[in-house]
């Protein structure tokens, strides 16, 4: 047992908050997101430079070995300022796809342009009939010689300047089954694709999107016909550790603003900080936090140990981040009173950030059914 | 960053679940779990982890400990919970020895640490007053200085097994003129002192597990305080994060939650299964998920005081949520299993083994969770100055 963080991560977690605190005061990330990308490319030329992108792929594929604690180390810091730059859609998840795919030739190519920032990949996998079922899949690519013809829509890409897209299709199957489905990169210029920008409430910019008739190489599908299951099921595992770990650093900014604030604002001729009422709320706030970040210890650990219990560790942390993500954002819209409510004051967009977070992949209640379903045979 | 077990950790289970499949028999659990054999079995009981050399397994290895690191620690308490087994009773090796190891003089040390760990002095806890509960700085009990004695007099209350007891650990007021923190003395007090009456509080799960404690004109050597005059406070303090520090149960919680969903998984005379029940499953999940977390924020802790951490605010924390968990976890077993319940069997009766009377002896008995080792609402207080700077 050791929870500890190495040398190495102490120093990475170091040099990400020294960058951030740096670069990414809110009317400075105010100014990144009202950009055209959404996220700014000098920041990701940066993360280039400083490694960052590097972190999660083996040595073998040119990247710096790390693994979930890494990135979770990085993304902690992110949550802290709401990094809005596409690190986690382009090099936690769809990265991982493309690195942990069996596809060698096709990961030869494509890795080094990851790696090095030059594209950002994004996973279009959500349906508008899904539930945010991973399996639950209509769009179809059906096999033409040496290609694929795929067809389809989906929804909620991250990352709306994306360079390519890995679309989930099924290959076989009905519509609902793990087995059957395949992955497929595609070049986000492809004309066969129709794009549709959406802003999305945490100021990221993501898009839906449709294909007709959209032909792809077998070449450029990631895993064997039908077998691409485990391996979306895997990495979107790691992924949402990942996240929750944006989450928790998010959660810890709230609590310790909300403390600060509550330190200084005065009514009634003391600090508000002096009311029991509000402490005691803030206190819950901190434990909710600290239960959270239990739990991601808890699941980077499972992975890391190859834990039969990975998915259901993945899944308490994904539902229980939901829950108090939203629960310590609200409490500290609620503590900032009338500030709280603007959107001037940062509070809002850790609130709406979390929120989201509670989104992706599905939100809280879901996870616990996801929980419940392993757990209570 | 890693929870895995190596295989010392392993073989270290191994030991564990064989002491426990070997000593912790089925005789001995219905005697434990019993009121009217309770005080005896827990003394059985203690002797023979203490044969084993693991009653006093926190305290530093000179005095009698294992020297355990925090894994193994967490290995015996999940192990000890598996098989049902109480932890020993911890106003002497959990509190008070802390306390002795600590602050005590030589001669206390060796004259109360090996009877303590051997459960040949039973200890009770002389803290709370009528005056004096959460604010326990307001406490009143005099000890007036006559020579090479203490005279003592007042009243100590909630004085968890005071019956039982051999020896009680008492706050005591020597000094009025300060803060009311500053003129406090910690005294060790033998219970067949003359002017010592104890007398039975009964609590809501209709048992005797709680005392007053009366002493009048009470004679105690001054050699018996532990530390400087009116410094007991201090004593005490460390002492209460010592006493949290093993209130967070989550090894008791883990426990109950496997005999809930035993009990949710049988199948009723309809043909069905509670545990397929949406709404109950949600119940179910959102108090696991919350123990899993507490899991793993005790790890955390455990893993700190490993590195050298002493523990502090953190205590505050395991505290409040664990024992929040514990009435979770009670309130929803009392939900599973008292059936037509609320029937209030006699203990010699055959309704007293039911699911539905341990789950309402629990329930009951744990409503006092939030309330001793410092209230909930006092925990908080707390952690919002030391965590939060409030």
């Amino acid at each position: 047992m050791d929870f500890s963080l190495t040398e190495e991560q102490v120093m990475l977690k170091d040099s990400v908050a020294k960058f951030l605190a740096d670069n990414y005061a809110p009317e400075q990330r105010e100014a990144v997101i009202k950009n055209e990308a959404g996220f700014s490319a000098e920041h990701w030329a940066t993360f280039s430079e400083l490694g960052w992108l590097t972190i999660p792929f083996s040595e073998a594929l040119g990247g710096f070995g790390g693994n979930v604690a890494d990135v979770s180390a990085v993304m902690e810091e992110f949550g802290k300022v709401l990094v809005v730059e596409p690190y986690w859609s382009s090099i936690v998840l769809a990265g991982q796809l493309m690195a942990r795919c069996t596809n060698d030739e096709l990961k030869s190519r494509s890795m080094p342009q990851v790696i090095s920032g030059e594209a950002q990949y994004s996973f279009a996998w959500l349906e508008p009939q899904s539930r945010f079922s991973l399996s639950h899949l209509s769009a179809t690519a059906i096999k033409q010689g040496d290609s694929y013809c795929l067809n389809g829509e989906k929804k909620l890409v991250l990352n709306a300047k994306a360079s390519h897209f890995i679309i989930a299709a099924r290959t076989s199957g009905d519509v609902a089954s793990e087995s059957g489905i395949s992955l497929f990169v595609v070049d986000a210029a492809n004309p066969a694709l129709k794009k549709e920008s959406v802003r999305l409430m945490d100021g990221q910019l993501a898009c839906n999107i449709q294909f007709t008739d959209l032909l792809i190489s077998q070449d450029d599908m990631l895993t064997a016909e039908g077998e691409a299951y485990p391996l979306i099921a895997e990495v979107v595992d790691e992924a949402l550790v990942a996240l929750c770990a944006e989450a928790v650093g998010a959660m810890t900014y709230l609590y310790k603003a909300t403390a600060e604030y509550a330190n200084t604002r005065k009514q009634f001729g003391v600090a508000i900080g002096s009311f029991q009422a509000l402490q005691h709320r803030m206190v819950d706030m901190f434990m909710a936090t600290e239960q959270c970040r239990s739990l991601l210890v808890r699941a980077q650990c499972a992975i890391l140990d190859n834990s039969a219990e990975r998915s259901q560790d993945v899944a308490v942390l994904k539902a229980m981040v939901g829950k108090y993500g939203r629960k310590v954002a609200e409490e500290a819209v609620q503590m900032h009173g009338g500030m709280g409510v603007t959107n001037e004051m940062p509070i809002g967009h850790y609130l709406k950030r979390l929120m989201m977070i509670d989104m992706y992949f599905g939100g809280s209640d879901t996870h616990r059914r996801r929980f419940s379903d392993m757990r209570y045979l | 960053m890693h929870a895995k077990f190596s295989p010392e950790e392993l073989a270290f289970q191994e030991e564990v679940r064989g002491f426990m499949r070997d000593n912790f028999t089925a005789d001995l659990a219905a005697r434990i779990h019993h009121p009217n054999t309770f005080s005896k079995a827990s003394v059985e009981w203690q002797k023979l982890l203490d044969g084993k050399g693991w009653a006093a397994n926190g305290w530093p290895v000179e005095h009698g400990g294992t020297g355990w690191s925090a894994t193994q620690k967490y290995i015996y308490t999940t192990e000890l919970a598996a098989a049902g087994a109480p932890d020993v009773v911890p106003m002497g090796i959990k509190m008070v020895a802390p306390v002795l190891y600590s602050f005590g003089s030589d001669e206390q040390k060796a004259r109360f640490l090996p009877k303590t760990k051997s459960s040949d002095i039973w200890w009770c806890q002389g803290y709370s007053e009528p005056g004096a509960g959460s604010d326990l700085a307001a406490l009143q009990t005099r000890a007036v200085r006559d020579g090479d004695d203490y005279i003592i007099d007042g009243t100590k209350i909630w004085t968890t097994f005071a019956q039982y007891a051999d020896w009680i650990f008492c706050l005591v007021r020597t000094d009025n003129t300060g803060k009311p923190q500053q003129g406090i003395s910690f005294l060790l007090i033998d219970m067949k002192t003359p002017g010592i009456t104890v007398s039975p509080i009964i609590s809501v799960d209709d048992e005797h597990h709680l005392n007053e404690v009366n002493f009048e004109n009470v004679r105690v050597p001054v050699a018996n305080r532990i530390g400087e005059e009116n410094q007991g406070w201090t004593y005490a303090k460390a002492l209460l994060t010592y006493e949290r520090t093993a209130l967070s149960g989550v090894g008791y919680c883990k426990r109950i939650l496997t005999n809930i969903r035993g009990l949710a998984s049988q199948v009723s005379a309809s043909g069905s299964r509670l545990i397929d029940d949406s709404d109950f499953r949600a119940r179910l999940a959102d108090v696991e998920m919350e123990v899993m977390a507490l899991e793993f924020l005790e790890l955390r802790v455990l893993s700190d005081l490993d590195s050298g951490g002493a523990p502090g605010m953190e205590s505050s924390l395991l505290k409040l949520k664990g024992t929040e968990l514990q009435q979770a976890v009670q309130s929803l077993q009392w939900d599973v299993a008292a059936g037509f319940g609320g029937v209030l069997p006699d203990a010699d009766n055959a309704l007293w083994e039911s699911d539905g009377n341990r789950a309402r002896r629990e329930y009951m008995f744990g409503r006092a969770c939030t309330i001793f080792g410092g209230s909930n609402e006092v925990q908080r207080n707390i952690i919002a100055k030391f965590a939060l700077g409030l």
